[in-house]
């Protein structure tokens, strides 16, 4: 199994549903409200699909989406 | 001629029929006393076009109105249930007397005429009603200037034991440069921001607006306020003639500063006071001049096009952009732009956007947090830019005041910047400042009227 570095998204056994090959860590630029983000994400290289976890998504990512909304 | 707004004349402050005239991209109010006659004064010029900036609300008239209808707005304040904003700042105004006897002061200051000072008593019972009407709003100790009251920490304590999150000084900084232990001090009585009166990099500035060489004074002070750990807002009173060639450099030296630099608060001057003639237009500066000096004067560090209109106060009173100083010094702006929206948002409700305003300035202008550690695990994109926005995030702002020319009843309607008294009497600052030609005024008390400026700064959202 391979070896995530990205906490929030224990993706250890993950596998692409449409094509079944095994996500690999891959950094992927994430882009939000004009600023861009390159971060590591089990990332299905045949089908250019990222898993996010709900971890990361309402963790930092909301972190992040929260400083770059404005009041 | 329709007339589609509301304002007050000038001589006798009865409310009269008002419109926009527009120039090109220029908005001029026009507005006619059947006594008095026709009173023009500039509003808006150049781009963006105020059609463009407008962004409207659903109203959140007050859950308490402390005032019934009686003679119409401005003169019920307040609140009256026609206002439709609640406070995001309560101003609590401790003193009349001043350390800096500046030439000129909106607030009248001056030793001689001043009524005694609050007592932390009567503060005490100011802020039990701002609680009951208005919640755990943000509060902003004024003056006169505040830092004379020889109690003014112990206000401080009171406020913040009261539960209120946010507690700010609006100071020329004086005591604080004369008295080394001064911002320590307000610092362990509780103090969240110092909302800093700073109007240019430059002596002259100092010596035209305030009569005095202080720029030295002035760094003194920053450096107190920055090394107690109270947060900075630079507030530039920006005058044509004066300072509105120095906005640029304010901004370099907060961002110079950051993160004990918070924010940049720039209010074009407003004319309160007696007034024997009509300030010319030449003498005003709009919120749209502010922006586009701000990417000139900067060569583009920031753009014109970064700042959007308030969620809280009316459009026409503030815009505002946040920006994160990176570690070579530029600014980054955060959120999109007003040109890479495409939309146009759909009205909010003024109290979500109050809430908002809240939590932001109480966020945004206190003291940024410890640095985060990064060390300790792996690190993204994503870490390091919530490791830096925890604490080098600048906003840069501006607020327009309105008087007695420009006052628009639509914008102190809006207003959530609200002078409380005793009893959760609250009145719009605009309304609490507004003073006709001869320098009589509906809801400020008038010790001896001198002509005055808005050289005094004002919170905002």
């Amino acid at each position: 199994m391979s070896v995530i570095r990205v906490p929030e998204a224990d993706a250890g056994g993950w596998s692409c549903d449409r094509c079944g090959e095994e996500l690999k860590p891959t950094p992927v630029n994430l882009e939000y409200m004009d600023s861009r983000f390159t971060v590591e994400l089990p990332f299905c290289a045949k089908c250019g699909i990222a898993l996010i976890s709900e971890e990361l998504a309402m963790g930092k990512m909301l972190e992040v989406e929260k400083l770059l909304e404005d009041k | 001629m329709e007339y589609e707004r509301e304002s007050v004349c000038p001589v006798c402050l009865k409310r009269i029929p008002a419109r926009h005239e527009q120039q090109g991209d220029d908005v001029y109010l026009v507005k006619e006393c059947p006594e008095h006659g026709e009173f023009r004064a500039v509003i808006w010029r150049s781009q963006p076009s105020l059609d463009l900036w407008r962004r409207d609300k659903i109203p959140s008239y007050p859950a308490q109105p402390a005032t019934g209808r009686g003679d119409g707005c401005p003169f019920d304040c307040g609140l009256c249930p026609d206002h439709r904003q609640h406070t995001c700042t309560a101003v609590i105004e401790i003193t009349e007397r001043c350390n800096l006897h500046c030439p000129v002061c909106f607030a009248v200051a001056g030793e001689k005429e001043a009524r005694p000072d609050r007592s932390v008593e009567e503060v005490r019972e100011i802020l039990a009603g701002v609680m009951r009407v208005s919640g755990k709003c943000n509060i902003q100790f004024s003056g006169g200037e505040p830092s004379v009251h020889p109690e003014l920490c112990e206000m401080i304590r009171v406020a913040k034991e009261m539960g209120f999150p946010f507690v700010q000084l609006n100071t020329n900084g004086r005591r604080a440069a004369l008295e080394p232990d001064f911002a320590v001090r307000l610092a362990e009585a509780g103090l969240d921001s110092a909302f800093f009166q700073f109007d240019g990099t430059r002596d002259d500035i100092y010596e035209s607006l305030r009569g005095q060489r202080l720029l030295s004074e002035k760094q003194t002070a920053l450096k107190r306020f920055i090394d107690a750990g109270i947060g900075v807002v630079l507030v530039p009173t920006v005058v044509p003639g004066v300072n509105a060639d120095n906005v640029g450099d304010i901004l370099r030296l907060a961002a110079e500063n950051v993160p004990g630099v918070r924010g940049v608060h720039f209010q074009p001057v407003s004319y309160f006071g007696r007034y024997p003639a009509q300030p010319e237009d030449a003498s005003r500066i709009t919120l749209p001049e502010v922006m586009t000096a701000l990417e000139i004067q900067t060569n583009g560090m920031v753009h014109a096009e970064d700042f959007l209109p308030p969620g809280c106060e009316h459009f026409q009173c503030s815009f505002h952009a946040n920006y994160l100083v990176m570690e070579d010094g530029l600014l980054k702006r955060l959120s999109a732009n007003r040109s890479g929206c495409g939309c146009k948002s759909e009205p909010q409700v003024a109290s979500k956007g109050a809430d908002k305003a809240k939590g932001f300035v109480s966020r945004q202008w206190a003291a940024a947090p410890e640095p985060v550690a990064l060390q300790d695990k792996p690190v993204d994109d994503l870490d390091r830019f919530l490791a830096r926005a925890s604490t080098h995030i600048l906003a840069v702002s501006g607020m327009a005041f309105q008087d007695a020319w420009t006052m628009d009843l639509d914008r102190v309607k809006g207003c959530c910047i609200h002078i409380a008294g005793p009893g959760g009497k609250l009145v719009p600052f605009c309304a609490y400042n507004l003073s006709s030609m001869q320098g009589e005024t509906l809801y400020r008390p008038t010790p001896g009227v001198k002509k005055g400026i808005a050289a005094h700064g004002q919170p905002a959202s």
